[in-house]
């Protein structure tokens, strides 16, 4: 891990309609930085995570990411979601198309990478999750676990220099969580920027270098796996704590 | 046998003597190049309008500038008065309309105005049926092609339209077969299209059961057609599942 900032948020504010989201929140986030975020649901860490890329646009603050403003109206902020993978709850693998399309689409289409180069780097990407033989499957025909794993190499194509994952384990049976969450932590090995909200609480514990901690839309607390599990500040965090472990 | 020889008969009087059989002939070709050109015109403008109003009703307006925001409020608007409009008035009237009217003063070929009247016509009812199919499409769909860094419009012509597309074939089959038939009243503007050619038949010979029967044959066959090919696009467009 170095020192240079890959992304930083400023008083992030988010409402929809009344009910107020996010009040508030700043934070940076390193180059090679794993950073995991807690919190009950409900509490805004999924919205905080979508406002990064913009899926959610924020009333009030600032999102930097690599040193530019994305949150400036004359930013082309889909030059820069190309940098910025995201991994859904829903997987969202297009049901219509080929695993193989689904990967090599955004490198045709944005990249203008030719077919056969595309499918190349799919190819090895998908050989790397051990799904090389699902290539030329549809989405239906994979268990839910093999969908994430597509989906988590479908933005890696992409060559990102961030990847966020919004709860990738939730909507997966419990069997399956283990392989995705392997794929994750190779991930993280591999030195990528990670942000994930999620809810397993041993994946934060053996791969974050930092945890965060969102409750009613501020940053309540933050520190590293150690202290955050073994010291916990606020009595607010020590009874989410209490309750998830 | 007396019944077989006045058959037979009749089937001579009606479309043989006379070439009569022409004026089905004839009239058959005014329906189909009514109908396809109609159809296709329909389909442009029905998506055209289902992306206006899916687009207007998905997206979260705050986020455009007070200049887009206006604009799209004006074309919603007006795509809205054009579904109301067209849904909620006659097809006969507005083909009356059309040629006694707007065309009024133009010496125009009849059947283009009917395939503007009928175009027009089937565009509201496809840009429901549309609308219905993009807005059945999670919206997963479309913040994956965004993250991805796809723009909106992208996204819709890559990833939603294709699914809704295939959602609403049935329901766009039955559209087509609707407006193939409902081409019947060109008569109204005397563009003699198949039914017309058989009401005039029916006029030289005055037997009415000979013609009418064999119109009625004529749209029965071409709307089985019609659908056994929507059938086949609908399988093909299945097998990703």
């Amino acid at each position: 891990m170095n020192d240079e900032i890959l992304i930083k948020v400023e008083n992030l504010h988010k409402r929809f309609g009344k009910l107020e989201v996010l009040k508030g929140i700043s934070t940076e986030i390193k180059k090679g930085e794993v950073v995991v975020i807690i919190g009950p649901s409900g509490c805004g860490k999924s919205t905080f995570l979508r406002c990064l890329n913009l899926l959610e646009e924020p009333e009030k603050g600032h999102v930097f990411f690599e040193g530019i403003e994305i949150t400036d109206r004359r930013t082309d902020i889909n030059l820069h979601r190309q940098k910025m993978g995201m991994v859904f709850q829903q997987f969202n693998l297009f049901p219509h198309m080929t695993i193989m399309r689904n990967m090599t689409l955004a490198l045709t289409k944005l990249q203008k990478l030719p077919k056969e180069k595309a499918q190349e780097q799919a190819r090895a990407l998908l050989r790397k999750v051990g799904l090389e033989d699902r290539a030329d499957s549809y989405p239906s025909q994979l268990s839910g676990g093999q969908k994430q794993r597509v989906a988590i190499v479908r933005a890696l194509a992409m060559n990102p220099d961030v990847m966020l994952f919004d709860e990738p384990t939730s909507a997966l049976d419990p069997e399956m969580v283990g392989e995705v969450l392997e794929v994750m932590k190779e991930l993280a090995k591999s030195g990528m920027t990670m942000v994930v909200v999620t809810h397993e609480m041993g994946f934060a514990r053996e791969v974050a270098s930092r945890i965060m901690f969102i409750d009613e839309g501020v940053f309540m607390e933050e520190g590293s796996p150690a202290e955050f599990f073994g010291n916990p500040k606020s009595a607010r965090l020590k009874d989410f704590l209490s309750k998830v472990l | 046998m007396d019944f077989w020889l006045n058959i037979k008969d009749e089937f001579l009087r009606n479309f043989i003597t006379g070439s009569r059989w022409e004026y089905l002939s004839d009239g058959l070709m005014v329906t189909l190049r009514v109908s396809f050109f109609a159809v296709l015109m329909g389909i442009a403008l029905g998506v055209i309008i289902a992306i206006i109003r899916s687009t207007h009703d998905l997206s979260d307006l705050s986020r455009f500038n007070p200049l887009g925001r206006f604009f799209i409020n004006l074309i919603d608007f007006l795509s809205k008065l054009y579904l109301n409009v067209i849904r909620g008035t006659p097809t006969v009237i507005q083909l009356l309309i059309m040629y006694y009217v707007i065309f009024a003063s133009i010496n125009i070929d009849k059947a283009f105005v009917a395939i503007l009247a009928f175009g027009i016509n089937s565009g509201a009812y496809v840009a429901e049926i549309v609308r219905s199919g993009i807005m059945s499409i999670d919206r997963g769909q479309m913040e994956a092609g965004r993250s991805l860094g796809f723009n909106y419009v992208r996204t819709m012509c890559y990833i939603v339209l294709p699914q809704a597309f295939k959602n609403v074939v049935p329901a766009l089959g039955n559209e087509f077969i609707v407006l193939l038939k409902e081409t019947s009243i060109c008569g109204y503007i005397a563009l003699q299209d198949l039914t017309r050619g058989a009401y005039i038949i029916r006029g030289i010979t005055y037997s009415a059961f000979m013609p009418l029967i064999a119109a009625a044959l004529i749209y029965l066959i071409m709307v089985l057609c019609l659908d056994y090919l929507m059938k086949r696009l609908e399988r093909r467009l299945r097998r990703s599942e």
